[in-house]
């Protein structure tokens, strides 16, 4: 009975010992990433095409960090990889305009700051518009921002991050609001992708053969 | 031995005729007139008229049970409590969970997607849409084409949900 119980007791540390010796059999090693500027959910989804086929990864949220397993050769190039991604937060120049839109009989009614986007406009069928209000907003990535616009409209949203391999920047919930009754009344909220350099245009109705439509030109520089 | 005519005239089920009986046990074809009349006279034909065992119903189910009782005992003590395959079977369940605790750490290292599940890869910004998510379950969204990369996008956003007055 002894000796059975000592054999038994062999197969369970003989499992566990193989357990523990597998990686360093591997020759792999561990290193913690942890991030200040950036999410280490983000950076995880980065370097997933820098792992080895033994290379794993666990995101640990609490503290925002990311512990990678891999070979030591290729730690080396995702330590440089994450270092460049978790740089200073980016600066972004952010300008909104808030446009409405109707179709009327007659001539076009376009006004002299819309010229540079009336073509545009003028392919959604709509040939009076009426400038809302417009503002510039110097911010960076991660900080929230606000802009106060006329006839009671508001935009609250969130910069997120630039993208640096297609230059664009995530403006995150942007919630576009008009005053109605002392309170403010959500029109609309969305998470946008702005290409740096590049204007958008939002159209939103209600049907395709609506005749108004509040448009959102929008453009994001660095 | 009396005849046959003799005994189906003498013969009432339940007799203890001793003629009677001897009939019975010896003429085939007497037994199966009786047994027609009165089926206890099989019993009766073979001796059989007393059942009770020596010493009452009683003593004997005792004994029986008695017996079973031995016999289940004599099974338990042939089998030992805890023998070499229950031991072994042990054993191996309680290694397979030290196993199994150790490695689930490792498992969850090996997803490291599941807890990303919601980002989009890098890689696939290249074709990022400008409106990425919108909070309207109605709402039809259209991109229109551009003629490149640095062309004015456009985004036509169809809502029921937006107000009349835009």
């Amino acid at each position: 009975m002894t000796r059975r119980i000592a054999l038994s007791l062999f197969l369970a540390l003989a499992m566990c010992g193989a357990a523990f010796a597998d990686d360093a059999a591997k020759g792999l090693s561990v290193r913690p990433f942890q991030f200040k500027h950036k999410e280490a959910d983000k950076a995880a989804v980065i370097i997933k095409s820098l792992l080895s086929s033994e290379g794993t990864m666990n995101i640990q949220p609490a503290t925002n960090t990311l512990v990678v397993t891999d070979r030591a050769e290729n730690l080396k190039t995702i330590a440089a990889a994450l270092a460049q991604y978790d740089g200073e937060p980016v600066a972004i120049q952010l300008s909104v305009r808030l446009v409405s839109a109707g179709r009327v009989e007659g001539a076009a009614r376009v006004p002299e700051e819309l010229k540079d986007v009336a073509a545009k406009l003028r392919m959604l069928q709509y040939n009076s518009l009426e400038n809302l209000g417009s503002a510039n907003i110097d911010t960076r990535e991660g900080q929230p921002g606000m802009v106060e616009l006329e006839h009671g409209y508001r935009a609250d949203f969130k910069i997120g991050e630039y993208d640096p391999v297609t230059k664009s920047v995530q403006v995150i919930d942007f919630k576009l609001s008009r005053a109605q009754k002392d309170q403010l009344a959500e029109v609309l909220k969305t998470t946008l992708n702005l290409r740096i350099g590049v204007t958008h245009i939002l159209a939103a109705t209600r049907a395709a053969g609506s005749d108004r439509a509040v448009m959102l030109v929008m453009t994001a520089k660095r | 031995m009396i005849t046959c005519e003799l005994f189906r005239s003498r013969f009432t089920p339940g007799t203890d005729d001793v003629e009677v009986l001897e009939h019975l046990r010896a003429c085939e074809n007497c037994f199966a007139f009786a047994a027609q009349a009165d089926a206890d006279m099989l019993f009766r034909g073979i001796g059989g008229g007393e059942m009770i065992p020596p010493g009452g119903v009683d003593a004997f189910v005792s004994d029986v049970m008695r017996e079973v009782h031995l016999r289940s005992t004599e099974k338990i003590a042939s089998h030992p409590k805890f023998g070499w395959a229950r031991r072994l079977a042990v054993a191996a369940t309680l290694a397979a969970a030290v196993a199994g605790t150790l490695y689930y750490p490792r498992q969850q290292r090996v997803t490291p997607v599941q807890t990303t599940a919601s980002v989009q890869p890098a890689t696939s910004a290249m074709t990022r849409p400008v409106i990425e998510k919108y909070d309207s379950d109605t709402a039809t969204i259209v991109e229109m084409p551009t003629e490149g990369a640095e062309d004015v996008k456009v985004v036509m956003i169809f809502d029921e949900r937006l107000p009349a007055d835009l």
